[in-house]
This record gives structure tokens, C-alpha cells and sequence, in this order.
């Protein structure tokens, strides 16, 4: 913009030419909304600083509220995660004992203790449907039936002498389910079995659940054979008649 | 002036809101530290409370398939291993007649080995041994 009075160069908001020191009443009205905006400009920066301090108690409490909830939200799914979390810490720290547990459980399969051996397998939490101890799977499988045969055969034989026992007649089909169970997963499984790097333990330790049978429920091989074979409510009466009323007798 | 009203109870509410999600997340935070606190050996499998019961009951066949984890590396607590010690005296004293019978002498000779063991670390229990012989020997059909 020009000065009318010499034509040298002034702004827009200029109250005297600056070449020729005239008044410039032109752009008074500029000016005047100049200094109206400058006011308003500064009456919102107040209201905004007042507002926002006003609202400060309001912003923190709103802040330590969503962090409070992400950190429960964190805390509950560790809550119903951590049985997975432990037993993946727990399978990984199997697998890094590879060769220690190696060594103890062939001692145990060596000394044919076999409940020994679940127990330790449980205890070490070592996964069998996984490398490196997979090739124990089946050997395991035919395991937690023996186990349950010999935890179930073991619940209705040993008694004290002033033992109570409140189920006799429910225990004793238990014990028939698990005797019933070992023999079919055996026979049933025969050829995975006969391919097996653990065969020789397998069929070992079907010999021990005959031996069981034949000590503690009085079968030999030939009775054994012809109680597999009865019904179910056959074999129902030979446990009852030797569990039941052996323990009544003593 | 109606925004200001509002804000203040808004405030307190919020407040309030935060107190109890504190406390919560205290809650849960312990508990969920708790949960991942574990050893490489589980403890937690057998609960002694039936151990005992089933000894009070004299039923010695069931107290020695409770105790199977001890034999497999698992440690009771103090107050609790003698009532597995127990356990596992049962429990070998029914395969030892096992292993015998399938012919591994040596096995049940550590079996043997073991009994004596244990009832030498716990000679108070004596009476207790007596009556587990006793239904051993009674668990034979004659």
C-alpha cells in the first residue's frame, strides 16, 4: 500500500506514514478491528487456560482410570492364564533335562516299576505327545491304564483290620472297568505295539498286571483267560465273591 | 454455570470408580503373582487331607495309590511326609509281591530294602506298619 502524501511503501496497520510522518486515517478501521481481534484473542486464551485447569482433576482421574482397567484387564488374563503359562515353563524345563530325565526314567523301566515311572513322568511334567519324549507315547498310554489298574486292584485288596469301607460294591466295578481296560488297550493295540522302540517294556508289563491278577485275585493264566472272557456280570460276582467277602472274613 | 454443577459429582464418581478398580487391580495383581509362582516340581497334585482319611478308615490300599507321586520325585511338605512315607510303604509292600512273582529279584529286593528304610525313619508309627504288614499279607487269597 502507498502513502497518498509522498507514495513511499506503508503497512496495513501503520498510524503514521514512516517516509513522510503523515496520519494515515485510511486503515483506522483496520486497525480498530485489529486491536478488537487482539482482545478477543486474548480473552479466549484466558477462558481456555481456565478451563483447562478446571479440567486438569477431571483429566487425571479419567487417565489412572483407563490405566487402572488395562492393568486389571493384564492382571485377569495372567489369572486365568498362568496354569498355561506354568505348564509351558514346566514342558520347556522338561525338555531341557532331556538327557537327566532319560537316564532316570530307563532306570525305571529297567527295574520294571512302572507306576514308578508315571509318577515320575507326572511329577516332571514331561510331555509325551512331544519332542524329544514322543517316542514314549504309546508306552505311556498303556502305562496310565496299568497305573489305574494297579491304583484300583491295590484300593479293594489292602485293608486294615478295623477298616471301613464305605462303597464296596462301586470299587469293585471300578476295579473290574480297570482290569477290563489294561487287557483291551493291550490286545487291542497289539500291532502298534509289536512296532514300538518300547515293546519289550509294554509286554513286560502286561506280565506284571497278570501277576497282579494271579496274586492278589487268585487267577492264573488259564483262569484269567476264561475271566476276560465272562460276562460282565460274571466277572461282577468272581470280584465281589473274592474282595468283598475276603474283607468280611478278615 | 450448569456444566460446573455437573462436573464436580461427575469428579467424585470418578474418584470412587478409581478406589475400587485400584483395590481390584491389587487383588488380581497378587493373585495373578501368586499364580505364576511355581517349581519345576509340582506340589500340589495329592491332597494330604485324604491321605489322612483314608488312614484314620484303615484303607492302606488307598493310601498307597495316593502316595505314588513320592516314589516319581515328588516332595510333601514337612507336616505331610509321613503320611506318604506311609503311603509308599503300602504301596511297595503290594509290588514287591509283584516283582517277585515276574522274577525280578533285585527289584524287589530294593523294595525291601525301601521298607526297612522307612520304617526305620519313622519308628513312631510302628503300630500303623503292623496293621499295613497285616492287610498285605491278608491281601493274598489263600
Amino acid at each position: 500500500m502507498k502513502c497518498i502524501g509522498c507514495g513511499g511503501e506503508i503497512g496495513l496497520t501503520d498510524e503514521f506514514c514512516p517516509h513522510c510522518g503523515r496520519k494515515i486515517t485510511e486503515t483506522a478501521g483496520f486497525r480498530a478491528d485489529l486491536k478488537g481481534y487482539q482482545e478477543k484473542s486474548e480473552k479466549t486464551k484466558k477462558g481456555l487456560a481456565k478451563t483447562l485447569s478446571e479440567n486438569v482433576p477431571m483429566l487425571i482421574s479419567v487417565v489412572v482410570m483407563v490405566v487402572l482397567l488395562i492393568g486389571l484387564g493384564i492382571a485377569s488374563y495372567i489369572n486365568e492364564e498362568a496354569y498355561h503359562f506354568r505348564s509351558d515353563a514346566l514342558r520347556k524345563e522338561a525338555k531341557k533335562n532331556y538327557e537327566t530325565y532319560s537316564v532316570e526314567i530307563q532306570k525305571y523301566l529297567d527295574a520294571g516299576d512302572y507306576t514308578g515311572f508315571a509318577a515320575f513322568k507326572e511329577n516332571h511334567n514331561i510331555a509325551e505327545w512331544e519332542e524329544p519324549y514322543d517316542d514314549l507315547r504309546l508306552l505311556w498310554e498303556i502305562n496310565e491304564e496299568y497305573t489305574s489298574l494297579v491304583a484300583n486292584v491295590e484300593s479293594v485288596v489292602m485293608f486294615g483290620p478295623e477298616a471301613r469301607w464305605y462303597r464296596p460294591e462301586m470299587e469293585v466295578e471300578y476295579c473290574q472297568d480297570a482290569i477290563r481296560d489294561f487287557y483291551h488297550e493291550y490286545e487291542y493295540r497289539q500291532d502298534e505295539i509289536e512296532n514300538d522302540t518300547y515293546a519289550a517294556y509294554i509286554h513286560d508289563m502286561k506280565r506284571e498286571a497278570d501277576a497282579i491278577l494271579k496274586v492278589y485275585l487268585g487267577l492264573d493264566d488259564e483262569e484269567r483267560e476264561a475271566f476276560l472272557e465272562s460276562s460282565d456280570i460274571e466277572q461282577r460276582a468272581y470280584l465281589e465273591e473274592v474282595l468283598i467277602h475276603e474283607t468280611e472274613e478278615n | 454455570m450448569k456444566q460446573k454443577k455437573t462436573k464436580k459429582p461427575i469428579l467424585i464418581i470418578a474418584n470412587i470408580i478409581n478406589v475400587i478398580l485400584a483395590i481390584a487391580f491389587l487383588v488380581v495383581g497378587v493373585q495373578a503373582i501368586e499364580e505364576l509362582k511355581f517349581t519345576y516340581v509340582e506340589k500340589d497334585t495329592i491332597r494330604p487331607d485324604s491321605l489322612r482319611s483314608y488312614l484314620e478308615r484303615e484303607n492302606y490300599g488307598t493310601v498307597a495309590t495316593l502316595s505314588h507321586p513320592i516314589r516319581g520325585g515328588y516332595q510333601p511338605a514337612e507336616e505331610d511326609l509321613d503320611y506318604f512315607l506311609l503311603g509308599e510303604y503300602a504301596d511297595l509292600l503290594f509290588l514287591k509281591e509283584v516283582f517277585a512273582e515276574t522274577g525280578k529279584s533285585q527289584t524287589a529286593q530294593d523294595c525291601e530294602a525301601r521298607i526297612s528304610e522307612i520304617r526305620a525313619q519313622i519308628p513312631e508309627y510302628a503300630p500303623i506298619f503292623d496293621k499295613i504288614d497285616l492287610s498285605a499279607k491278608n491281601a493274598i487269597p489263600e
